[in-house]
């Protein structure tokens, strides 16, 4: 982070890439959300597959159209709790959304252009409003949170 | 899943997560630092300001809707406390920190009688939220960090009384 205030196109590439990779970890990570859920939680997840691989694919293009080299995927990424149950499952997209939201404000605080930052809170709200389901499917409370990504 | 582990990736690393979030939170609290430059900064802290008044109108929301239904007002009670902590943390970004006085009756009215609170309520929620997404889109730095979160919080409120 460009704790000295300065912030440019570099910075904003940076905080790019950087959700960029958090989106790959969320696609992947639904995958494993999906097996574990109930079958009739598993359109939510569904749902929410598509809108991080939607995401994923205009971060891609835009980082290609600024002449960056997009993040790619890891082969496999390591979960942190083992998914044993739909609770599980629940609380893993937890994780997923919070680890987007917090890449998004990351974008936010480096960004530069208001194109990049419009995207960026549309982004940061929807993974909030996704993660308020998961964490009622987990069982958590409160469900919402006053500073998502903070 | 792999059998030998994959370094975690920002989106699964909990602790690389907190680390950043947490830096970014402080800047958030302490959020005067030059960003911008000049009249830049001034304008968007006045802008920041204005926000902070929308934030004053929502939390009034919230303490008119308990008053107008009690039974929701306890459900809510959660939601109003987080809405109180994002005033505070936008009063104490803001340029001119010292509180305005919170007056349900004036600031956000009140649910027309006989009409559905919640959905009153929910509206005000939404209506805050999008002046806090518009507002962060023209800050810059950890003032957009922290209105954008902010808005994103009560997308979520939104979502929660939905």
């Amino acid at each position: 982070m460009a704790e000295d205030g300065a912030r440019d196109e570099g910075t904003e590439s940076a905080a790019l890439r950087a959700v960029l990779a958090a989106e790959h970890a969320a696609v992947w990570g639904y995958g494993t959300v999906g097996a574990g859920l109930a079958p009739d939680s598993r359109p939510q997840a569904f749902a929410a597959d598509v809108a991080h691989r939607d995401v994923r694919d205009r971060l891609v293009e835009l980082l290609r159209q600024r002449g960056d080299d997009p993040v790619a995927a890891e082969p496999a990424y390591a979960l942190p709790f083992p998914v044993l149950s739909p609770v599980d499952a629940a609380a893993l997209a937890v994780d997923l959304e919070d680890g987007v939201a917090a890449a998004w404000v990351r974008v936010l605080d480096q960004a530069v252009s208001v194109e990049v930052r419009q995207l960026a809170v549309d982004e940061l709200s929807a993974a909030e409003v996704r993660a308020v389901g998961w964490r009622a499917a987990a069982g958590r409370t409160p469900t919402t949170t006053a500073f998502p990504g903070l | 899943m792999p059998s030998s582990p994959a370094p975690a990736p920002p989106g699964l690393s909990r602790r690389a997560l907190l680390a950043a979030s947490a830096g970014l939170a402080l800047l958030a609290v302490g959020c005067t630092p030059g960003s911008s430059g000049g009249s830049a900064a001034s304008e968007q802290a006045d802008r920041l300001a204005g926000q902070v008044a929308v934030q004053e109108s929502l939390v009034a929301a919230y303490a008119a809707a308990a008053a107008a239904d009690a039974v929701l007002g306890s459900e809510v009670a959660g939601l109003a406390a987080q809405a109180g902590d994002q005033l505070d943390r936008l009063r104490a970004a803001a340029p001119s920190p010292g509180p305005s006085p919170v007056r349900p009756s004036l600031s956000a009215g009140a649910p027309p009688a006989g009409s559905d609170v919640r959905a009153w309520l929910r509206g005000q929620v939404t209506a805050a939220a999008d002046a806090h997404a518009g507002a962060s889109t023209g800050q810059t730095g950890a003032r957009a960090a922290l209105l954008g979160s902010v808005a994103a919080g009560l997308r979520g409120h939104a979502a929660a009384l939905a």
